[in-house]
């Protein structure tokens, strides 16, 4: 039977190769529908059950692990053999004839026939970057560098102006403001404009860029999309170790490290030859995924979990795609299919970190121990008395009912844990990434259920993107695919995103979505120019944020106009409020108490009672004194499961996914925050103090406070109103100074960059 | 009434003016779908997975079986919490550990434990029979909540105030209200408004001090002095707004005099004065003493509710009885079974109950199988196949059983009523199809329901 059928196949190939696909509508209309319902759940190109794919015409005919599968696609299907398909049921006589008749005929479908259900090929966003001519312009003197003829060009064919360049207060304390997330200070603001040479402005960029808190602020930006946070998130949301990953990308940003190298180092600085120390730290980047150590769970699913996230925040931070919609299935609108998540998710899959129950007390393993090896083992000691003690505490509060605060036991516990805890030896180590000795099998998870495991899939890149020069399958691998000169997706996507913090909006507004469902960029060339000198000029992030902000582009008023009321054009700036650390940062600028330390574990400044009593285990937030009370907010831990209201009230991420743009809200629980907080009136006694001790008069301490919060002097009518408010509190025999400094604390001005 | 265009037009807003978030929290406009039966949800969450089996779901038969080794293929293929101590030898069979009555003209059952909740039987429509996706207290309370067992998603509150807005003029449009022995695992992932604007999110009131953080003036600044300074900001703002013709400052002036509004509203809210002796003693509330705080928040929720909230959360800890089913379980049910039914009868005799959804229940429930954790003791493990919670209120069938389990109690009797399904019932009552409310992310149009979620109609009127 094999053998008749087998040359009637043969003789069918050679017609069907005379005749390109005879009969396609055939099998659309009678064959494809039995291939969906009873074979494609096991035998797709997304899950080749015993090898074998019945999707396209060539895989048939190569078949799977029992070779060549038309004829035993008819003797499956008519139960003759052992083999019997579809499994537990018989089709019935007329679909048989179908097959019967498809397969005789040569297995007629349409070519690329999975090709045609791979959504969006020619996206713009897939194709090469290329680079782009200059545009033409008119106004000519307008334009200060290449970025202002893609902008102005656009403007022109709209008939549209440019705005005029903002004032010089405004203008530095927009470039402070967005280089280092600090304004400036007078002294500053003075040798500005003081500075009456051609190329004032460009000094201070350059100033700005040197300084180390330039690499706080966009170190902290790229935290948002590393989600990096101080505990472990889930159930018991512990502490971690992971601060000097954090002080990592601030070191690697003030000095410049090229962004290929950046983004390698964070991704595999492990597997690069002989690693330093440093660049294991980097590692860190994949680690900031949430850890549950609850009770009772399969540590498989959470571990699965973290190689999702770490996933999803490659697609959202680099590729800008939304990877994560092909976990369960093929992606809908971007050629993305399921076996290719998979293909990706196997090169992330390999971390030795706790899988089992057995090694629960491992914790976030894998870490890097930097203490002696008599700290090693007095820290382990430490380590599991606080083990045993939890768990002492925990089996008590599960049998106890009453209230934890009268039980002897647990108060005695609690007791033993926080003197532990203050007594914690003192041994630096930190989360990184290091691999299994032998790699994970990496499955298609059905349904994205880690449970139901279908074909085995090895480590691949999505087949509509250049394939990888390195072809070792390794995380390595995977960042040098990343940063590879051809990739078109890693370039725009870091290019726009930078641009979107300086202007409040992407060229592409999606920002995470570059895929067929993202919005189309508003300056397609100026993104493809942007992109290719970022690679060209050696992945230079300092040289992309001198090219932005020395823009005319940039450099114009914020102030809104009629002519592109949602600026579209990029016809003016914008004005955008500070994010959450910014307010923190520019109120203790203000009030002379900031503590300008970079770096070094986090700290704790004043938190409201009761705010930290929202985790399960009850932990003690021990305010930090001096110096590290008045840090700038980048460095307050932050508690997963009960960050520090001040930071969330404004917007900042929750870090348990990647952040690549932050929400800007308005809401009254921000008026209440500063103007009532605790720290929040601490700063403005402080600058209350600084007007007083300046300046005796009125007018001269309403000067002093106007040039310590907004670096300008008060306008007379602002005066008027000052003057108004400072005589009502002298009648209420109240001083007035403290109350004008909260006020000055809280203007929309202060809040907003210009 | 359909409005699916507003809705489109609420979406489009937030998309496309990222700068300008702001309108949302003073936004009041209702989107509604179809007509809605409720305004308002009060959902009392029992953190822990309370036992079904000790307090609804009357199982007879089990207790037949109490003590007898499970059959394996009760278990085949299952997975539960604690698998490797809980499933190392066959677990057994136990058998309900309370005394049950009927009540109400449907013939509901009630254990001992909860004889409150059992006087208001007739209001009552109990689910029976619910179904979750996670075995462990945070996804699983991640999944009740955001409808996905990771955190990042929008918490239920969230999605109903960002379709709806508020009604309340000087209150949050999302309160949450906590009490028990500790905070809810998940803590405040779990009124996260996710991806949504940080305006829908819940806003936790605190038990001690202000209800709503920084609600009080700095101890140093008197009240006249605050007024005249938010004057003074808003009269500097107003010079702004003018300067750089950005409306964005016209929102910041309104939110810092609804600010000023709420820490008026606040204290007031908080102030049980004007309640009467009678109602403070039907919920058994104590305002100030943490051993009632259950009953002082159901209290509260009333209030918010009558002032426009639109979402108030109630978590109560907890109900996680492993190895225990005894004293710990008497006593959580002590806190909380008074003041839910008089939650529900007051709202009913102040004609509130028609227009608001009282939903009660937690993450998951517990096995027909007991668990020894201490000699002496039993228990029971979490359950995500079958358990019950119960719901009040307007558009529901009062008196009604939905759904049901088998014998055990082990599996639904008939098909199962899914957490997404609950999900989309509550949207519904509100006047939201689940399958319309979405918000795009990352590319994708996301909904509370993911991709699921059936209205659970036998429990409709």
């Amino acid at each position: 039977m094999y053998l008749v059928l087998k040359i009637l196949l043969l003789a069918a190939l050679v017609l069907h190769a005379a005749a390109q696909t005879p009969d396609a509508q055939f099998f659309e209309s009678e064959v494809r529908p039995i291939l969906r319902a009873n074979c494609w759940g096991c035998h797709s190109e997304a899950n080749t059950t015993s090898g074998l794919s019945l999707q396209t015409r060539e895989s048939i005919l190569r078949g799977g692990n029992r070779g060549p599968a038309a004829a035993i696609l008819l003797d499956a299907t008519r139960h003759v053999g052992d083999l019997k398909m579809p499994p537990g049921k018989k089709l019935n006589e007329a679909q048989l004839a179908t097959l019967e008749k498809w397969v005789n005929a040569g297995l007629p479908m349409p070519e690329g026939l999975l090709k045609s259900k791979r959504p969006g090929l020619n996206h713009w966003a897939y194709q090469p970057v290329r680079r782009p001519a200059l545009p033409e312009v008119s106004n000519g003197s307008w334009v200060r560098n290449p970025i202002d003829r893609f902008i102005l060009a656009r403007l022109e064919a709209a008939r549209i102006a440019p705005a005029p360049e903002a004032g010089r207060v405004a203008l530095l304390r927009r470039l402070s403001l967005d280089l280092t997330g600090l304004p400036p200070t007078m002294a500053e603001l003075k040798a500005f404009l003081a500075d009456s040479s051609p190329n004032a402005y460009e000094k201070q960029v350059d100033r700005l860029l040197a300084s180390p808190h330039y690499g706080e602020r966009w170190g902290r930006h790229w935290l948002d999309v590393a989600h990096y946070a101080d505990s472990d998130g889930y159930t018991i949301d512990s502490p971690r170790d992971i601060w000097m990953y954090r002080d990592w990308v601030i070191d690697a940003v003030n000095r410049d490290m090229p962004f290929d190298r950046f983004v390698i180092e964070q991704f595999a600085g492990d597997l690069l030859p002989e690693p330093t120390t440093s660049q294991l730290i980097a590692t860190g980047f994949h680690r900031n995924t949430t850890s549950n150590f609850e009770g009772g769970i399969d540590f498989e699913q959470y571990r699965v979990e973290a190689v999702a996230d770490r996933l999803a925040t490659t697609g959202a931070a680099f590729l800008g795609l939304t990877v994560g919609c092909a976990r369960c299935h093929d992606h809908k609108y971007d050629p993305i299919s399921q076996r290719e998540y998979y293909q990706l998710f196997a090169y992330l899959n390999n971390t030795d970190e706790v899988d089992k129950e057995a090694d629960r007390k491992l914790f976030n393993k894998p870490f890097l121990e930097l203490g002696t090896d008599a700290e090693k083992a007095e820290f382990a000691v430490w380590q599991q008395k606080i083990i045993v003690a939890e768990e002492r505490m925990r089996k008590r509060l599960e049998t106890y009912s009453g209230d934890p605060k009268k039980d002897e036991t647990l108060v005695n516990i609690e007791k033993e844990l926080s003197l532990l805890r203050a007594n914690k030896p003192k041994l630096p180590r930190t989360m990184i990434m290091r691999d299994l000795p032998a790699p994970r099998p990496a499955y298609i998870h059905l349904m994205g259920d880690f449970t139901r495991k279908g074909s085995p899939v090895s480590p691949g890149t999505p087949s509509f993107l250049p394939f990888p020069k390195n072809k070792a399958g390794t995380r390595l691998a995977l960042a040098e695919w990343l940063m590879d000169p051809e990739h078109p997706l890693t370039s725009r996507v870091t290019v726009n995103r930078i641009w979107q913090t300086y202007f409040g909006r992407g060229i592409v507004e999606t920002e995470n979505d570059f895929g067929t469902q993202g919005d189309k960029p508003t300056h397609p060339e100026l993104l493809d120019w942007l992109a290719l000198e970022f690679r060209e000029k050696g992945w230079s992030q300092k040289a992309l944020h001198r090219l932005i902000v020395t823009s005319a582009a940039y450099r114009q008023s914020s102030n809104l106009r009629s002519e592109d009321p949602e600026n579209k054009l990029f016809s003016r700036q914008n004005r955008l409020r500070l994010d959450a650390e910014s307010i923190r940062d520019a109120s203790l600028v203000a009030s002379g108490l900031l503590a300008p330390k970079v770096g070094g574990p986090s700290v704790y400044p004043p938190l409201p009672a009761g705010v930290y009593q929202v985790t399960q285990v009850r932990r003690e937030w021990k305010t930090s004194t001096g110096e590290d009370r008045y840090r700038r907010g980048m460095y307050t831990f932050f508690q997963r499961s009960a960050p520090h209201p001040s930071l969330v009230v404004f917007d900042a991420p929750d870090s348990t996914i990647a952040c690549t743009r932050r929400n800007r809200s308005n809401t009254p629980l921000q008026a209440l925050t500063q103007l009532n907080d605790e720290g929040a009136y601490e700063w403005a006694e402080a600058l209350a103090r600084r007007m007083t001790a300046a300046a005796s008069s009125d007018e001269d301490r309403l000067s002093t406070g106007f040039e310590l919060a907004l670096n300008r002097q008060p306008r007379p009518e602002e005066s008027t109103r000052l003057l108004r408010f400072v005589r009502q509190q002298r009648d209420s025999q109240l001083d007035p100074w403290p109350s004008v400094a909260r006020a000055l604390l809280n203007l929309d001005e202060f809040l907003t960059r210009p | 009434m359909t409005h699916p265009l507003l809705l489109q037009t609420r979406r489009h807003f937030f998309r496309s003016s990222a700068l300008s978030l702001a309108a949302s929290y003073l936004n009041a406009a209702s989107a509604r779908h179809h007509e809605a039966r409720i305004d308002h949800v009060i959902y009392l969450f029992q953190a822990g997975g309370p036992s079904q089996l000790e307090l609804f779901d009357y199982k007879p038969v089990l207790a037949r079986y109490d003590q007898q080794t499970a059959p394996p293929e009760l278990l085949k293929g299952k997975r539960f919490a604690f698998m490797d101590t809980f499933s190392k030898e066959p677990p057994k069979m136990l058998g309900p550990r309370r005394t049950f009555q009927q009540a109400g003209s449907s013939g509901m059952h009630f254990s001992d434990l909860l004889p409150n909740i059992a006087s208001v039987a007739d209001e009552l429509t109990m689910f029976h029979g619910v179904a979750t996706d996670n075995f462990n207290h945070g996804p699983a309370k991640l999944f009740m909540n955001t409808g996905s067992v990771r955190a990042g998603r929008p918490s239920i509150g969230s999605w109903v105030t960002y379709g709806l807005g508020s009604e309340s003029k000087d209150l949050p449009g999302f309160v949450v209200l906590q009490s028990g022995p500790r905070g809810p695992r998940s803590g405040a992932q779990l009124w996260s408004s996710g991806f949504l604007p940080t305006s829908f999110q819940g806003v936790p009131f605190r038990n001690t001090g202000d209800p709503i953080l920084n609600l009080s003036t700095p101890k140093a600044v008197t009240p006249a002095q605050q007024r005249q300074t938010i004057d003074l900001i808003g009269d500097l703002n107003q010079l702004e707004r003018q300067r750089t013709g950005d409306t964005e400052v016209d929102t910041r002036i309104a939110q810092y005099e609804m600010a000023f509004r709420m820490q008026t509203s606040g204290p007031e809210l908080i102030n049980f004065g004007q309640e009467s002796q009678a109602t403070l003693d039907m919920y058994g509330a104590k305002p100030g003493q943490p051993e009632h705080a259950f009953a002082n928040n159901c209290l509260l929720a009333r209030r918010l509710v009558e002032r426009g909230v639109r979402f108030v959360q109630l978590y109560h800890t907890d109900w996680d009885h492993h190895d225990d089913l005894t004293k710990p379980l008497e006593q959580v049910t002590r806190e909380v079974d008074q003041a839910t039914a008089a939650l529900i009868r007051d709202l009913k005799q102040r004609g509130l109950l028609d227009r608001t959804l009282v939903i009660w229940g937690g993450e998951f429930g517990r096995t027909p199988m007991g668990e020894v954790r201490e000699k002496g003791k039993v228990g029971r493990n979490h359950h995500i196949d079958a358990y019950s919670l119960f719901m009040a209120g307007g558009g529901l069938k009062r008196g009604t059983i939905v759904g049901g389990t088998d014998e055990l109690g082990f599996s639904p009797a008939h098909s199962p009523i899914h957490v997404h399904d609950i999900q989309a019932t509550l949207l519904h009552l509100l006047g939201i199809d689940h399958k319309k409310l979405t918000f795009r992310y990352q590319g994708r149009d996301f909904r509370l329901t993911d991709v699921a979620g059936e209205i659970v109609h036998k429990a409709l009127v």
